[in-house]
């Protein structure tokens, strides 16, 4: 491979500060004298735990078109860039954004639209591309939002009460980080479902979608993979039937989801005598168990549902080809490996967003083998906190093997008061971006 | 008042051999039509108490959402017996118990005929130390509100659930009606049939490989379905409707519309209950049809390859095993078909002595079937089952007792799993001699010393004597197995103790009255493999292996089937471990929390827990 020159840029912050040099000693230049024409760029901010993309597609007469994907941290892990972070896609865009890119319902996807709907709302928005199950028009999509809703403010009321007692590291504690997550995301929804309220396009997408020269951009064509509208993915998507489900954490009996089968004649508060067969108390205990669901495993059914609804978006421009995938777990993948071709799609991609912050379940073995070796960049937004196992260190090894090292994790970027990642787990040291890839204070940049 | 014995008359009276319950053939949607009302002759037990409960089934109506009793039905009561139990009812919860008492029993009756020996339940047989634990399967009939039921061996249990119905779509439901998962005659053959399999084959509950769910599902969707055919009333029914052809999944209506559409109900055609499951339950959810068919999918021999999900997957075997059927009844009544057109007979109006013949070979066949699928059980492999390995055991088990087959029912089970991809492993092609499991002289051609010292005898009544008898027989089947290891596919390795799981006699009878007497042993091991060589930390799973036998009366081992252990040296070339392991990892993937915990406490949790029925059922 040619020796690329590294490319520096310098970061534009909000007008009247002068950009500091960089550590390393490499002088800046501005971005435009820089970037060859034609050159498609990504951008990886640095969120925290969370992502935030800016695509920056190169169009004739030397101007560009930006493609937002995501914004959003966890509240958990939270390093305080997100700010900054938006006021730089203002200054990179100039408030123009061709495409924004909602990928679920997540707080660490789309908790920067929310916070700084003040700032997105001076922005001009061509489209808005959401994924088919946020679509008010859609009954099938409408339930389930619903049912969705009930459960996450039922869960979440659960764990805050739990708070005190769940301890570090437990599985209760995951799960509860996971339902954070789930909450506070009614003003971001609200915001892109209306278009940013600037008359964008708002686009409802589902798997087996194309969309040629959308917002205006010619040359670029889009081939939505996720999520599907079949009824078996509904069913994997719809929390388990059961009233009881909502009353999770709810005090003993809420009178209006608990159904008594029977008339009162019928019913014996303890057994009788010998004639009838008694539970023991320990029987008793599991049997109730088994009748209800732990919160937690109702809190990772529901993480996994919301995952799953990730639009997962193949974006071909001038001969690259760019996957997105979201946080797209298993169930979705499976549907367009099965459905769609991967033999054609997946050794053609030029650069792939992994998915789901790079955790276990959200690349499958299959998909990532069938990458062309060292023909692809990927990028990985993610950190060690809130949760120590994501992301996957034999992942991120097999990642780092397949691209030939053109790979880069949002956290090696030096923040103050920000994790970095743990030992073993590919660490860098901060300061020296990888080979073909170039580095802000809060960025990455990849250049294809 | 019941009078004591000493005060009856004369007569002798001995323990009745049946005892009538009510219950509905199918559930309550279908109403008294078909036959839906039905009594079921259960065989009479003595009743230890309320509940019902008797030595193999203890019904204990306790609602763990609610959190009260329901009153237990005395079906000893005289006003009870007198009307042959209970009528149907749904609000009453008592006759629930029966219903669900009355069906159960009627399940486990039917694997005690076919395979010729009793039941004991697996959990009382790992428990037998313990007096305090009776042996008998708990049943709850309102265990708790969810649209639900499944089988729970940590609980020792069948849990039936009860929702509301969909409000939106409930079919033939009232919307937001009270449907009970215990009132759906297949609902509970289904569940019963799972704690009856366990029975026989503890280890298939075991999650390794997609087929291990799935093949349980598909077993207890086959008792459910072939029990559709001992409703006379049903069955001659549907064979008036569909002119025979009782394999048709809409009938035909009793009165052809005269304009397109018909507008009363004898225009419309309806579906045909005898090759659907559970169709409250499906319509309740808002399916608009039963939860799962007979024939629901059609041959296609790449389907394999390409549905993984238990239910989905197990409806292939399903329909395997109906083709089958449905074309040896086609074969069997050709002859009454073609007779009947020759005098003059139409398709539809068939004289009703040709109904009742129709039906009396369809009840015959569906017999035959349903016994060569549960005496297919004992030609098992002891772990690790594949849908290969049941079509080899249904071949061995039919050949066994019918070496002559007129009608080929092998070669139409054969037909039918070459259809839809059932590849077996292991055979050397589709024929029926391949398929048949062998001794190991005609698999491999090692010799086999016979297996001398085994206590045959079938009519010692006395516990303490057949306690003694089992302790020698598993003495000498473990010498045997450790004398003749590697010719037995044994792995000879240090540490791996071979294990005479289960052994029991076995008597068949021939259609030419021949009585067969075999002796069936399953021998395993087992050894920790690590879940990743490449990543110690992901811990460990345990990988199993071992033989079934089948052993005559002179010694000779007839069969043996093998599933291999494996020597440690060569498990990077060990398909059957390589394929385990990819299984757990794919598992591991398709749950939600696995992104969130560190690698080896998961994969140690999911490693060692046996297919959760609960969890599986919920996708329906």
């Amino acid at each position: 491979m040619a020796a690329r020159k590294v490319v520096v840029r310098r970061s534009r912050l909000a007008a009247g500060r002068r950009p500091k040099p960089q550590p390393n000693g490499r002088t800046r230049a501005s971005a435009d004298a820089q970037l060859g024409v034609g050159v498609i760029s990504i951008r990886m901010y640095r969120v925290g735990f969370g992502d935030c993309f800016l695509l920056s597609l190169p169009v004739n007469g030397g101007e560009r078109r930006h493609i937002l994907v995501d914004c959003g941290v966890h509240a958990r892990g939270d390093i305080g860039s997100i700010d900054r972070v938006i006021d730089d896609i203002a200054a990179e865009t100039k408030r123009k954004l061709a495409i924004v890119i909602a990928t679920h319902a997540h707080q660490d996807h789309i908790s920067g639209f929310g916070k700084r709907a003040d700032v997105f709302s001076t922005f001009e928005v061509g489209e808005v591309w959401l994924p088919w199950t946020w679509d008010p028009n859609n009954p099938d999509a409408v339930k389930l939002q619903a049912k969705h809703a009930a459960l996450a403010a039922a869960l979440n009321d659960h764990f805050q009460a739990a708070n005190t007692l769940t301890a570090a590291g437990s599985i209760a504690a995951a799960a509860a980080d996971a339902v954070v997550n789930l909450s506070g995301n009614a003003r971001a929804i609200d915001l892109l479902v209306s278009g940013f309220r600037v008359g964008a396009k708002v686009r409802f997408l589902k798997a087996g979608d194309s969309l040629g020269d959308p917002a205006g951009v010619t040359g670029l064509s889009v081939k939505i993979l996720g999520p599907p509208q079949s009824p078996e993915f509904l069913a994997q998507m719809d929390p388990p039937a059961g009233q009881h489900y909502l009353r999770v954490g709810a005090a003993d009996g809420d009178e209006g989801t608990r159904v008594e089968p029977f008339a009162a004649r019928w019913k014996i508060d303890t057994a009788i005598g010998d004639t009838m067969t008694r539970l023991s108390e320990a029987d008793r205990i599991s049997l109730e168990a088994a009748a209800s669901s732990p919160p937690e495993e109702l809190a990772f059914a529901l993480d996994q549902a919301r995952n799953n609804e990730s639009v997962v978006a193949l974006l071909s421009y001038r001969g690259k080809n760019l996957l997105f995938a979201g946080d797209a777990q298993y169930g979705n993948w499976r549907w367009w490996l099965d459905n769609e071709k991967p033999d054609l799609i997946l050794p053609e991609v030029s650069f792939f967003k992994v998915a789901h912050h790079g955790s276990v379940n959200a690349t499958p073995k299959d998909a990532l083998e069938r990458m062309t070796d060292g023909g692809f960049a990927a990028m990985v937004s993610t950190q060690g906190t809130p949760w120590p196992s994501i992301p996957r260190v034999p992942l991120m090894q097999r990642l780092s093997e397949k691209t030939k090292q053109k790979l880069v994790r949002s956290d090696w970027l030096p923040v103050k008061g920000a994790p970095t990642p743990a030992s073993g787990s590919l660490p860098r040291a901060p300061g020296a971006p990888p080979p073909g890839f170039a580095q802000g204070a809060l960025w990455f940049d990849c250049p294809l | 008042m019941a009078l004591e014995r000493d005060e009856r008359s004369e007569v002798d009276l001995k323990d009745p051999v049946s005892r009538p319950l009510k219950a509905y053939a199918f559930d309550p949607t279908q109403g008294k039509a078909l036959g839906n009302y039905m009594t079921v002759s259960v065989r009479y037990l003595p009743l230890l108490r309320a509940g019902p409960a008797d030595r193999y089934l203890a019904v204990i109506d306790y609602d763990a959402t609610n959190k009260c009793y329901y009153r237990p039905v005395d079906l000893d009561d005289p006003a009870v017996l007198i009307r042959s139990g209970l009528d149907p009812a749904e609000t009453d919860p008592q006759f629930h118990q029966q219903m669900v008492y009355a069906v159960a029993s009627e399940t486990i009756r039917r694997f005690e005929l076919a395979l010729g020996r009793s039941i004991e339940w697996s959990f009382s047989r790992r428990r037998r130390g313990d007096p305090s634990e009776s042996g008998s399967l708990r049943i709850f009939p309102h265990a708790m509100q969810e649209a639900n039921a499944y089988y729970s061996r940590d609980l020792r249990a069948l849990l039936f659930g009860y929702f509301p119905a969909s409000t939106t779509d409930s079919g033939a439901n009232l919307p937001g009606q009270m449907v009970f998962t215990c009132l759906s005659h297949d609902i509970i053959a289904h569940e019963t049939t799972h704690a009856l399999v366990d029975s026989q084959r503890d280890f298939f509950m075991e999650p390794t490989s997609p087929d291990a769910p799935a093949f349980h599902e598909a077993f207890a969707d086959l008792v459910a379905l072939f029990q559709h055919f001992s409703f006379k009333e049903a069955l001659l029914a549907m064979i008036q409707r569909t002119g025979g052809a009782i394999y048709q999944s809409e009938v035909a209506p009793e009165r052809q519309p005269a304009m397109a559409g018909g507008f009363i109900q004898a225009e419309l055609s309806s579906a045909n209950p005898l090759v659907q499951l559970a169709r409250q339950f499906g319509e309740a959810m808002g399916m608009r049809k039963a939860l799962r068919a007979a024939l629901g999918t059609p041959p296609n021999s790449r389907m394999l390859e390409t549905v993984w999900e238990p239910h989905a997957r197990g409806a292939i075997l399903v329909a395997a095993v109906f083709d089958a059927f449905f074309t040896i009844y086609v074969r069997r009544t050709q002859d009454l078909m073609r007779i009947a057109r020759l005098g003059g007979s139409t398709l539809y109006d068939l004289h009703p002595d040709l109904s009742n013949r129709l039906a009396s070979e369809a009840v015959k066949t569906a017999e035959h079937f349903l016994n060569i699928c549960i005496r297919a059980l004992d030609y098992c492999p002891p772990v690790d089952i594949r849908f290969g390995d049941f079509l080899r055991a249904m071949i061995t088990a039919d050949s066994d007792l019918v070496p002559d087959d007129p009608y080929g029912y092998r070669i139409a089970i054969i037909d039918a799993f070459r259809s839809r991809g059932i590849v077996p492993e292991g055979a050397a092609s589709f024929s029926e001699e391949s398929l048949r499991w062998a001794s190991p002289e005609i698999f491999d051609g090692t010799s086999l010393p016979t297996c001398k010292g085994l206590e045959f005898d079938v009519f010692k009544h006395d516990p303490d004597l057949q306690k003694e008898a089992e302790k020698k027989n598993g003495g000498v089947l473990h010498d045997y197995a450790v004398a003749n290891q590697e010719a037995l596919g044994l792995s000879a390795e240090e540490g791996m103790k071979i294990q005479a799981r289960t052994f029991h006699e076995v008597h068949r009878v021939r259609p030419d009255g021949e009585v067969l007497f075999d002796f069936v042993a399953e021998l395993t091991q087992h050894r920790e493999v690590p879940a990743d060589p490449q990543n110690p930390d992901a811990g460990t799973f345990t990988f199993r292996g071992g033989t079934t036998l089948v052993i005559d009366r002179a010694g000779e081992v007839r069969v043996a089937i093998q599933k291999r252990v494996g020597a440690v040296a060569d498990d990077s070339k060990n398909v059957r471990l390589k394929q385990q392991r990819a299984y757990l990892n794919d598992r591991i993937s398709s749950v939600g929390m696995a992104a969130y915990v560190t690698d080896s406490r998961l994969a140690a949790r999911l490693a060692n827990a046996t297919i959760d029925f609960k969890l599986v059922h919920r996708g329906y």
